[in-house]
């Protein structure tokens, strides 16, 4: 630090700079926990056409598997993996990216900057205050629908280590894909088209619809190579047994590669964003 | 060295160029073209501790362009800058935690948070001690009046509210250098007169303040020094005093009759260099005149002579007769001497 300037002595002595980062970080995640509360209504019509969305698959994959396993799914796991998927897909909902690309079009992400924080860690923290309430509400839709449906097995206990990591890394990944796609807005100065393609990519590639044994063959290598497989195929996998042993670790390998990843992509993206800011006027 | 340093500043835009219609933006999607606008076109400063400059010019100036480059909020296209040594773009984290921002028309709250809970916030991120906030907090709540607010969403207040609330969350960390941007937007004048009080005190605490602002009676009351700025350029830089004296040295003295008179061409003629018209439909007249040449004894006494007097005002010039002179073209000319047709809203005795 080159500030050897003569500061005017603080009054009092603050907090040291580690602990002054973590109190920072954990009270903007409680505020952001705390405005989705204030919004509780708007949020929770989003998580009904959501719940709608996830008991009409339930209804079609129960009558398609009536007849018996396809793909090496039958109903009880098939059951299992849609709810795993649908609580992993509740995660990171469009909160973080539609505050981001609202703030960055209306250039009030100027006051972004001048706070004394890191952009990213920020947004972090909030989606993970967000976070706290949306796996809240995702897990009580999935007990319920569970319940409805005749229950769910229990996870699989020989994968359940690969799933306890792949589940705490289900957020920053689903984190790292929605930061970038919003700072897309930097160059492109619209959100609505970039949110889009996001949806349409994470939608078909995360395996939330349809599992990606479903797929044909290479598609479905491409899939598992991507960073979508991590957000809903990979966690549900793992619950339900079908990905254990070696094949397990890798797919948890390359879901932990994909959230360091983009991580540090997105960091080398907002550099080239912020700099290239304009705010006119105000 | 001092607290901010700029060397030769400059900001291009660049905006695309798109012709009008349908086929215009078709044609751009091939055809890719440009405009440069220079916000900020070679801009040096430097402004030392204790110091308030106003930094004032016409919409367009450049001057919020200024402000967010000095913030770290724009990156420069050329020249250097250093605020507290350090560059305040690339090093933007440090840098916000040594200074304090309002823009007037944008909002450091949260939107969704009541105000107390958005200066907790600030509180955490940059790291203030309990008791150090609670001062600096009792501080603000009396100097700026927000104590009936504190609990009210960001989104519920007035504007003039919100105003303070943000003044409140710009200085609550006792930054060593303050810059506001249009910070009186819808206050009223009694808040305006404390916001100025509280401002006079902590510049006088040793606190570097840049002001933009188009309240010029708030550069008078608060700043000592005075730069304009016009199309991207300082045009001046100085005290405000020797601004006022050497640009606006005119006096205007305004005086009401019992009667009106037949010709003023009487007292035009005892006071050579003076602009003498008519006013209040001929129940008055205003006299410009330059106190080095005449004093307002002088003045007084020629009018006297001519005429039966009943009142008397003596306008001193205000920034803001320098400020419309420039905004008018005719900064570069120095004092002219044209009446002075301004509107009478400048201090008077």
């Amino acid at each position: 630090m080159t500030a050897a300037v003569a500061l005017p002595p603080a009054p009092a002595p603050r907090v040291s700079d580690l602990r002054r980062d973590v109190r920072a970080y954990r009270a903007m995640g409680r505020a952001a926990f705390r405005s989705l509360v204030a919004y509780q209504t708007s949020f929770l019509f989003g998580l009904l056409a959501t719940t709608l969305a996830a008991v009409a698959m339930l209804y079609l994959w129960r009558s398609v598997l009536a007849a018996g396993t396809i793909n090496g799914f039958d109903w009880p796991a098939m059951k299992a993996y849609l709810l795993v998927a649908f609580v992993a897909g509740s995660l990171v909902s469009s909160y973080v990216d539609y505050r981001m690309a609202g703030r960055i079009q209306q250039g009030d992400v100027a006051m972004d900057l001048v706070r004394p924080v890191d952009y990213q860690r920020s947004r972090f923290a909030e989606a993970l205050g967000f976070g706290g309430y949306e796996l809240g509400t995702g897990l009580v839709v999935a007990a319920a629908a569970a319940a409805v449906f005749g229950g769910v097995p229990a996870p699989a206990h020989q994968s359940l280590g690969p799933f306890a990591v792949s589940a705490v890394l289900v957020l920053p990944l689903r984190f790292g894909i929605v930061y970038i796609s919003a700072l897309v807005v930097f160059w492109t100065r619209n959100y609505i088209g970039v949110q889009s393609a996001r949806i349409a990519l994470i939608t078909l590639f995360s395996g939330g619809l349809v599992p990606l044994a479903f797929f044909p063959g290479w598609l479905q290598g491409l899939a598992s190579a991507l960073p979508f497989a991590g957000m809903a195929s990979t966690p549900a996998l793992l619950y339900v047994g079908r990905l254990a042993g070696a094949d397990a670790w890798r797919a948890v390998g390359v879901q932990a590669a994909w959230t360091v990843g983009l991580w540090w992509l997105g960091r080398a993206m907002w550099r080239g964003a912020s700099r290239q800011l304009t705010v006119h006027g105000g | 060295m001092a607290r901010i340093e700029a060397d030769d500043l400059r900001k291009v835009f660049r905006a695309p160029d798109k012709r009008p219609g349908l086929a215009g933006s078709l044609r751009h999607l091939v055809e890719r073209r440009y405009t440069e606008k220079v916000a900020v076109d070679g801009i040096s400063l430097r402004v030392e501790a204790g110091e308030a400059v106003a930094y004032v010019g016409p919409n367009g100036a450049g001057k919020s362009t200024t402000i967010k480059l000095l913030t770290g909020i724009l990156v420069p296209t050329s020249g250097e800058v250093r605020v507290n040594g350090i560059v305040p773009h690339r090093n933007r984290v440090e840098n916000a935690r040594g200074i304090g921002v309002v823009f007037g028309q944008r909002t450091s709250l949260w939107w969704d948070l009541a105000v107390r809970d958005s200066l907790e916030l600030l509180r955490d991120m940059h790291g203030l001690g309990a008791a150090e906030y609670r001062a600096n907090l009792d501080r603000l709540v009396e100097m700026l009046g927000i104590g009936d607010f504190l609990s009210s969403t960001a989104r519920r207040l007035s504007l003039g509210q919100r105003m303070r609330a943000d003044l409140a969350a710009a200085l609550l960390h006792n930054p060593p250098i303050v810059y506001l941007d249009e910070p009186t937007i819808g206050l009223d004048i009694e808040v305006k007169d404390r916001l100025r009080a509280f401002l006079r005190q902590i510049v006088a605490e040793g606190t570097t303040l840049v002001l933009t602002t188009h309240d010029l009676g708030e550069i008078e009351d608060v700043c000592s020094r005075l730069v304009i700025i016009d199309q991207g350029r300082i045009v001046h830089d100085g005290g405000l005093r020797q601004v006022i004296e050497t640009y606006a040295r005119e006096r205007v003295m305004h005086v009401d009759l019992a009667a009106r008179p037949a010709s003023l061409a009487g007292i035009a003629t005892r006071l050579a260099g003076a602009t003498v018209t008519e006013e209040r439909d001929g129940l008055g007249v205003a006299v410009t005149f330059d106190p080095l040449a005449h004093t307002a004894g002088d003045v007084l006494t020629a009018i006297q002579a001519e005429l039966q007097v009943v009142d008397l005002r003596i306008k001193e010039p205000a920034i803001e007769d320098v400020v419309r002179r420039m905004y008018a073209g005719q900064l570069l000319g120095g004092p002219d001497d044209r009446p002075d047709d301004a509107p009478d809203d400048g201090p008077e005795r």
